[in-house]
């Protein structure tokens, strides 16, 4: 707390050529490190067509998450911790609605999961919660929800559908979302899905005046609410985004596991924060770009199929993944710092 | 009309005293809740959770965030019986190694907050997962138990005065309540915690180091969750990896009881008795539960809803207050100083 004020020139000498080409680039440096480690663990296999499916398919619904998740930490709000339980509850809504049809039993899911980033919306940007806690709370009042509404059983959609005809069709494909393929099963469907995502999150990060708006809110609330800007609308719709597309990973991922139940979104908190923040966002909010959040899913992603190729156990991959993400943000911090942003 | 608001601000800010008072009523209508065997089932139960809401409450008045309260107690719990039962070292030393990796992950904890400048949550919320990923490598995910003797495990049971409910356990529990009440309250210690945690600029201006104090918060926050976790561990003979993690996690039993206690959610304030007392509150309302309903997801419901409620009271108060007076409270002073007048405002 008690540095010294550097000196105007002092700061630039410091910025290094490593430190701004780890600042702009960063995350695809980390990429191709990653795919030569991965070349030389595994040869030519880990380039095949298959394991990079493999790579894609299992970090599409996290890459869904993030594609939401990053509005609300641009918006300077730090993290969705009601993440989970959207999932859970989003994914629940669909498998329970399956004897109404497809298209109800979906678009059910998505309002479900919609109404809860509605709610952080009303709460955080017009009350202006506390955003760690007020997700937090929620998250245990829908955990609670979905629990007693359940009897907090599982469901499965062939069980909901019983023995009408119909809706055991429907529940058919419901289930065969997560295993869609296109182009002789090189593409799967929730890899699309996640790629529209993240084009339509660019294009709105980019080329939108809500984007632009969302950035300066981001950076400096109080600036951004004195030069007239609807802030409160602003942080209401990063909610509301985050939480549609949660939904919509949870529907894809119980249709995945053909299983509702209310873990179905443990721990993707976390993970979706941390692809996040690698791709190159602060939680001081108003920084970074999807592309670098797309690299960080991908990290993510190379990084547990690594881990896994050489034999880590899931419990060390926790360990891993924690010093991981600490290091990550104390990285971020400490280039801000070096750049005279901090 | 000023009357009244003072009456409701003194219940609002006893309304952890309030909430025991109501639970404890209510309970006497749920047959079999005034048996000695409860109460003490009670007692002894909340003993985890107040050594953990009490490092929470400590970390919020400092104005920091520790998310990892609830594994640092899986840490306690499984270094003290992993070194008991594995290692076969006696027990006062297993327990001040547990503590002692308690305060080294403390420490680690507050020096990425002040070093490394990582914002709190964060850091926090990694440190959550390095402790559960290296918990289950040390046991191999399975549980450790205390094997043959069972002498502590008896003695930290027991009541050592027969009509009164309360276990040794307990009385540890209320010792160390005790200890935090009267060091927040009554020493140089406190008094610059609260300080910092209310204002880090004034905090600085006062001469309080506050990179080595947040670093000392973080590190008792560990001690005592460390602690906690291991004579939750000797108490029940067994600890498992998933401690942290099944059912209602304990980081959101404490994160409840402190925000119902009123510790302030921008820190500066708060009392660790309310946090207490709001425990006692939680683990009575979830033993009635049990007796009425016996379901495990109301109580889920239950305490969620109480924490939301306690949350949506504090944030519309003060999105009331902030209508009022303006996103800067200053201006009103400064508008006292020119006019001479001055504006009624509630603080």
């Amino acid at each position: 707390m008690l540095t010294p004020p550097q000196s105007e020139a002092g700061r630039f000498t410091r910025t290094g050529k490593l430190t701004s080409i780890l600042g702009t680039a960063g995350i695809y440096v980390i990429i191709i490190l990653l795919l030569l480690v991965g070349l030389g663990i595994r040869q030519l296999d880990y380039l095949s067509l298959a394991n990079l499916r493999s790579i894609l398919q299992a970090v599409s619904l996290l890459g869904m998450c993030c594609a939401g998740l990053a509005f609300v930490v641009f918006s300077g709000n730090m993290n969705d911790m009601s993440l989970p339980m959207t999932m859970a509850l989003s994914g629940m809504m669909a498998i329970q609605l399956i004897p109404y049809g497809i298209v109800v039993s979906v678009l059910g899911g998505i309002v479900a999961g919609t109404l809860v980033g509605v709610i952080n919306g009303i709460m955080i940007g017009k009350f202006r919660a506390h955003p760690i806690i007020w997700t937090l709370a929620f998250n245990l009042v829908l955990s609670g929800l979905v629990r007693a509404a359940w009897g907090g059983s599982q469901i499965y959609p062939d069980t909901i559908a019983g023995q009408n005809e119909t809706a055991q069709a429907t529940a058919e494909t419901f289930n065969l979302f997560a295993r869609t393929y296109y182009f002789d099963g090189a593409l799967p469907l929730m890899v699309v899905v996640m790629f529209i995502m993240f084009v339509l999150a660019q294009v709105i990060f980019s080329r939108t005046t809500f984007g632009n708006k969302l950035r300066i809110v981001g950076s400096q609330y109080e600036v951004a609410r004195m030069s007239g800007i609807n802030t409160e609308r602003m942080v209401m719709t990063a909610f509301v985004l985050c939480s549609l597309c949660a939904s919509v990973a949870g529907i894809f991922y119980a249709s995945l596991t053909k299983i509702g139940a209310y873990s179905n979104g443990e721990g993707y908190d976390f993970r979706a924060l941390t692809a996040v923040l690698l791709g190159g966002m602060t939680l001081a909010g108003g920084k970074g770009t999807m592309v670098g959040v797309f690299g960080g899913v991908l990290v993510l992603g190379m990084l547990t199929n690594i881990m896994t190729l050489i034999g880590v156990p899931t419990f060390n991959q926790y360990v891993v993944q924690g010093v991981v993400f600490l290091f990550i943000v104390w990285l971020n911090n400490y280039l801000e710092e070096k750049r005279g942003h901090a | 009309m000023q009357k009244t608001s003072n009456a409701l601000d003194a219940l609002n800010r006893n309304r952890a005293y309030l909430i025991l008072a109501l639970v404890l009523i209510f309970a006497l209508f749920t047959p079999r809740f005034y048996t000695m065997f409860n109460v003490r089932s009670i007692l002894s139960g909340s003993a985890l959770y107040t050594f953990l809401g009490v490092s929470f409450t400590l970390c919020l008045i400092a104005g920091h965030m520790d998310l990892s309260v609830g594994y640092m107690a899986t840490t306690g719990a499984m270094v003290v019986l992993g070194m008991r039962t594995n290692s076969g070292l006696p027990w006062w030393l297993a327990i001040l190694i547990a503590v002692g990796v308690g305060a080294i992950a403390g420490t680690i904890n507050g020096l990425l907050v002040t070093k490394a400048k990582i914002h709190s949550f964060i850091a926090t919320l990694g440190m959550q997962f390095v402790l559960r990923g290296s918990m289950y490598m040390y046991c191999n995910g399975a549980e450790i138990s205390v094997r043959g003797e069972f002498t502590l495990t008896d003695a930290i049971n027991r009541a050592p005065l027969k009509f009164l409910p309360l276990s040794n356990l307990f009385i540890c529990t209320l010792a160390v309540v005790i200890i935090y009440l009267v060091v927040l309250r009554n020493t140089r210690f406190g008094r610059n915690v609260h300080i910092m945690g209310g204002n880090r600029e004034t905090a600085w201006l006062a001469g309080v180091k506050s990179d080595k104090l947040t670093t000392l918060v973080f590190t008792l926050s560990g001690i005592t969750c460390a602690l906690g976790g291991a004579l939750f561990a000797i108490s029940q003979g067994t600890a498992t990896p998933t401690l942290g993690e099944k059912g209602i996690p304990p980081l959101m039993v404490a994160l409840t009881a402190t925000i119902l206690g009123g510790t302030s959610m921008a820190g500066g304030k708060g009392n660790v008795l309310k946090t207490f007392a709001s425990i006692l509150a939680i683990m009575a309302m979830l033993s009635v539960l049990t007796t009425r309903y016996g379901k495990f997801e109301l109580q889920i419901l239950f305490m969620g809803l109480a924490l939301a409620v306690a949350v949506i009271y504090e944030t519309l108060r003060n999105y009331a207050r902030q209508k009022r007076v303006g996103i800067r409270p200053n201006l009103a002073d400064e508008y006292a100083r020119e006019t001479g007048k001055t504006l009624h405002i509630e603080k």
